[in-house]
Order: C-alpha cells, then sequence, then structure tokens
C-alpha cells in the first residue's frame, strides 16, 4: 500500500521539482546547487504496516556563467533516524554459563542509517572529507564526535554497527542512486517493519572530484497513527488505566468463553 | 495476515499468535495448568521482546483463568478464606517481582534470571512430575498398589505461631507457610510470566495438605488475582503490556482448551502427569542448551531501559 503511495507521489515530486528548477534562479547562486525533495515526508504506520519505501529526487542546478565541470557528478543520499542511546554488551562464559559482562554506552547514536551512492564512498571522497561530514558506516559518529580522521572504532562499536546493520537499521548501499538524466537522479530507501517512529532528516550531498559542492536537507516524519498511535500514547500516558482496560478485557474474554463453552 | 503491534512494535502474523495461544490452551486445557511456562518461552523465540512477552502473558493468564476460576466458584469448589490469604500475599510477590524486573532489566541480566529460573524450576519439577508418574504406572502394570503415603501431620509447621482456621478446607495451619508461597509464586509469576500454578497445586497439597478437590479452584483464584495485578503493575511501571497481542492469545488460548480439556478427560491420570512432566522438563532443558551453548554472537544491542533491539 505504501510503495503504491510513493509510486504516485513520484512523478508528482519530479513535476514540483522541474517547477522549482525553472523558478529558482537566485542572483547569488553558487555555481552547482542541488533542488532535493521527498516521495513523501510523512510515513503513517497503520495496523498494516509492514515496511515502507521512501524516494529521494533531485537534480543538480547550474547558474549560467559557471562552466560545465569536465567530470560528472557524485551523488550520496542519506536518511538518519532520530539519535538515541544504546548498550552494547558482551557475554562471557562464567561457570559453564554464558553471562552479559562488560557493556558500553552508544550515545548519541542514530536509530536509523540509510546511506544511498552512485559509486562507492572510498572513490566519491578522501577519507578525511567523509570523517568531517561522518559519511559513511565506517565514518559514523558514535557520541556524537565527527573528527578530522577516520574514527577508530573499539570491539564494542564495531559490533555495534555490525548488529544494527544486521537488524537492518543500518545500511549502506553502494551504486543505488539511479541517475534519471544527466542532472535528475533518484534514491529508493526501503524502510524495514522495525522502523523507529520519529523525525528523520534526509541529505543529500553533492560531490564532484572529490569535493562537496553543495548539499541539502529535508525532513520526514514517521509516526504510528490510528489506532496505533492510539494505543501506544495511552500505554504511555495512562499505565495504569491500560492495564486495567487490559485486565477487564481478559475477564470478559474468559468469562464469554466460560458461558460458550459451558458444560456443567 | 499481518498485524502490527503497538507496543511490541513489530509486525506479527494474527493466524501464527491465534495458533499458539491455541496450542498452549490445548495443552494448558489437557493437562490443567495456565501455560505460561510454555507461551511465554514460544513468544521469545519467535521474536517478541522478552519484556513484552512476559507483561502480555499475564494478561492472557487472566483470561485463561476467569473461565476456570468462574466453573470452580458455580461448584463451590474454592476456599475462599485460603485464596484470599493467598491473593494478598501473592500480589506483594507480583509487586516485588515487577521490581526486580526493572531493576534487572536496566542491567541486562534479565534474560540470564528469566532463562536460569527455567532451567532450575522446570527441570526439577518435570524431572519429579515424570518419576512420580512412571512409578505410579510401573506399579500398575506389575499389579502392586502403590503404598499410599498418609499425608503426615506438618511437624515444624504445627508449631509456627499465627494460627488460622480455613473451614473450607477443613484445616489450621499458621498463615506464615500460606503467605510465603503466596509471596513466592507472586513473585515469580511477575518476574517470569507465569501462573505458577504447577507449583502452587503440589505445594497446597503436599505442604499444607489442602483437599484435593478445593485445591485447583482455590489456585485459579489466587492466579487470577495475582496476575491481573502483575498485568495493572506491568502497564503502569513498564509499559510493556500489548493488548493486541494480548487478545490474539487470549482467543487463541481459550478456545484451543476447551478442546484440550476434552483430550484430557480420556486420558489416564498417570499418563496425564507424565507427558506433563516429559514436556516441563523438555522446556527447561531447551533453556539449559542455550545457557550452556557458545552463542552465535557474543554481542547484544539493547535500549539503556534494557529493552533488547
Amino acid at each position: 500500500m505504501r510503495c503504491g503511495v510513493a509510486a504516485l507521489a513520484g512523478p508528482f515530486a519530479l513535476l514540483l521539482l522541474l517547477a522549482a528548477a525553472l523558478v529558482s534562479t537566485g542572483p547569488a547562486a553558487r555555481a552547482y546547487e542541488l533542488v532535493t525533495a521527498l516521495s513523501n515526508d510523512r510515513v503513517s504506520i497503520t495496523s498494516n504496516f509492514t515496511g515502507a519505501n521512501v524516494v529521494v529526487f533531485g537534480t543538480i542546478e547550474r547558474d549560467s556563467q559557471s562552466v560545465s565541470r569536465p567530470s560528472g557528478f557524485d551523488v550520496v543520499v542519506t536518511l538518519a533516524g532520530p539519535l538515541t542511546s544504546m548498550v552494547t554488551r558482551r557475554k562471557d562464559r562464567t561457570f559453564g554459563v554464558w553471562i552479559n559482562a562488560e557493556s558500553q554506552r552508544m550515545r548519541l547514536v542514530p536509530s536509523f542509517m540509510a546511506i544511498r551512492s552512485d559509486h562507492a564512498l572510498e572513490e566519491i571522497a578522501q577519507d578525511s572529507l567523509r570523517a568531517r561530514l561522518g559519511l559513511g558506516l565506517d565514518m559514523l559518529p558514535i557520541n556524537a564526535q565527527t573528527s578530522l580522521s577516520p574514527p577508530a572504532r573499539n570491539p564494542f562499536e564495531s559490533a555495534f554497527v555490525r548488529l544494527m546493520e544486521e537488524s537492518g537499521l543500518y545500511s549502506q548501499i553502494d551504486g543505488s542512486v539511479e541517475f534519471l538524466s544527466a542532472q535528475l537522479f533518484r534514491a529508493t530507501i526501503a524502510l524495514p517493519a522495525n522502523v523507529p517512529v520519529g523525525v528523520y532528516t534526509a541529505r543529500v550531498y553533492l560531490f564532484s572530484d572529490g569535493a562537496l559542492l553543495h548539499s541539502t536537507e529535508d525532513e520526514l516524519v514517521i509516526g504510528k497513527v490510528g489506532f496505533e498511535q492510539y494505543m501506544t500514547t495511552y500505554a504511555h500516558r495512562h499505565g495504569l488505566l491500560y492495564g486495567i482496560g487490559t485486565v477487564l478485557i481478559a475477564c470478559l474474554t474468559g468469562w464469554l468463553a466460560g458461558i460458550l463453552f459451558r458444560r456443567d | 495476515m499481518e498485524l502490527y503491534l503497538p507496543i511490541a512494535e513489530l509486525p506479527m502474523n494474527v493466524f501464527m499468535l491465534v495458533g499458539m495461544g491455541a496450542a498452549v490452551g490445548f495443552l494448558s486445557g489437557m493437562f490443567g495448568v495456565g501455560g505460561g511456562f510454555l507461551l511465554t518461552p514460544l513468544l521469545i523465540f519467535s521474536g517478541i521482546p522478552p519484556a513484552v512477552a512476559v507483561a502480555t502473558v499475564s494478561s492472557q493468564i487472566v483470561a485463561s483463568s476467569t473461565s476456570g476460576a468462574l466453573s470452580y466458584f458455580r461448584r463451590k469448589a474454592v476456599d475462599v478464606k485460603l485464596g484470599s490469604y493467598l491473593l494478598v500475599s501473592g500480589v506483594f510477590g507480583s509487586y516485588l517481582g515487577v521490581m526486580a524486573f526493572t531493576r534487572l532489566r536496566e542491567l541486562g541480566q534479565l534474560d540470564l534470571v528469566i532463562a536460569l529460573s527455567y532451567v532450575t524450576l522446570l527441570s526439577t519439577i518435570g524431572a519429579l512430575m515424570l518419576t512420580e508418574a512412571l512409578r505410579a504406572i510401573a506399579a500398575q502394570r506389575s499389579g502392586k498398589p502403590l503404598p499410599v503415603k498418609r499425608p503426615s501431620t506438618q511437624g515444624w509447621m504445627q508449631r509456627l505461631p499465627l494460627k488460622v482456621r480455613f473451614s473450607r478446607s477443613k484445616l489450621v495451619v499458621s498463615a506464615i507457610p500460606v503467605a510465603c508461597l503466596g509471596l513466592i509464586i507472586g513473585f515469580l509469576g511477575a518476574l517470569l510470566g507465569i501462573g505458577g500454578g504447577f507449583i502452587m497445586v503440589p505445594a497446597l497439597i503436599y505442604l499444607l495438605k489442602v483437599p484435593t478437590a478445593i485445591v485447583i479452584g482455590t489456585t485459579l483464584m489466587q492466579t487470577l488475582g495475582s496476575m491481573a495485578f502483575a498485568t495493572i503493575a506491568q502497564a503502569s511501571t513498564n509499559q510493556t503490556v500489548d493488548v493486541v497481542l494480548g487478545l490474539c492469545l487470549m482467543i487463541g488460548g481459550v478456545i484451543g482448551a476447551q478442546f484440550g480439556a476434552e483430550v484430557g478427560q480420556k486420558l489416564r491420570g498417570e499418563t496425564l502427569r507424565a507427558l506433563l512432566g516429559l514436556l516441563v522438563l523438555s522446556v527447561g532443558l531447551r533453556f539449559a542448551v542455550d545457557l550452556v551453548l557458545t552463542p552465535d554472537d557474543l554481542y547484544s544491542l539493547s535500549f539503556p531501559t534494557g529493552e533488547q533491539l
């Protein structure tokens, strides 16, 4: 169902983009500029939610004075979920039993991170630039520190990134940004069913010859709606009433079953 | 048909959930136990976060014990006074259990404690049940009746103070062991997502010498009360009760229990106890294997509240 919406919204977003491209002739415009849009700015989690697709569209604009660059452009698209804290634990064998022993807290890490690019990230920009931008799973800042050199990961941090990749919450796919023409590009990001809710940021980076020319940001809200939203809010705000309600439902179910199947 | 569970935050197949409820309901109807000790591990193995599984199963136990308790009430096979004593202490136990649950989750040791408790409890009780039942079957085969053990008057228990008369059970016993029993079972119930009937029933029969006819009804009354309290306490402190998941399990459970009860009436008592013992023992061993085998991945992720990723 979600895909349907995305597919419908796709051409519409493209039209918008082209319209925006025609209008945007700012005087102090930089030589190269990105104009980007999302297929939808809201993803609703309903009772039949099993995942969704978000498409990021964009065009590369050039003002009339600047000469066209000899080599092509590279585009990197990222979609980052709200920041969170996680704990990585390691099991150790104690008296023959595997027990969670050491642990480390991963602070201010994105709860979701999808990275899409037209080529391998290493070919698009140098490590030092990617480290500064925190671009790429290998450069992802943990504890929100971007540095000038690639981060040195301890075993817990490496395990954290690996486990997030295994759970589908972190992903990096090279060659997944599609150029529809010399200027127009598109990247599809599949959101898994276990996607965390919150405010997401889609960033598009434009590179040429290893240099960052421009970047844009768009916001995406992923939220539960309707019954799902209502239940979650209720469970968190009125836990006591929610609990009493659940018990009443349980008693009612048991009582009804007792009547329906009564034998004595 | 996939259904998104609002609290567990993942989609699950409705028919699978109702089916699991029905399968466990069938066994619980057949053996006359609550089935929490089977349902909670089953949910955990199928990907539901342990915290949500434990908390939600308590609501399912409320549903399954309601119909049972009502039918025993109609037959007046409940010692309401004894049940109330067990219930009040059970509610205290549940409260402590929910507190321990929250604390262990923060420490990242909840899964270990759940696993260790399942191993100890289920292996011990399963092994005891199985040997007792096999001995009974062997005695029947050889034609020699098993010597009936006279319930000996509880030596040390008779000397305890605070004697209370439970007239329905024709019993005069100190309130201390009764309260302890309720407390322990309430605690384990909230911590492990089990009703505790499979501990309570033998304890009432062998320790307190309550007449067998009254034991099950009284146990159901206690289970109903302390699990209802555990559901409310989990919902208000940990927010881990998923009502959609609970409802699927309840519907499956109450239907399965009806068919299970019919099959159970056709089987002999000893066979039934041997099968139940085997089942309990194998669930216990399953947990033991997981604890001892080297895990596929030594690392795991969780949120700071302890919720597993």
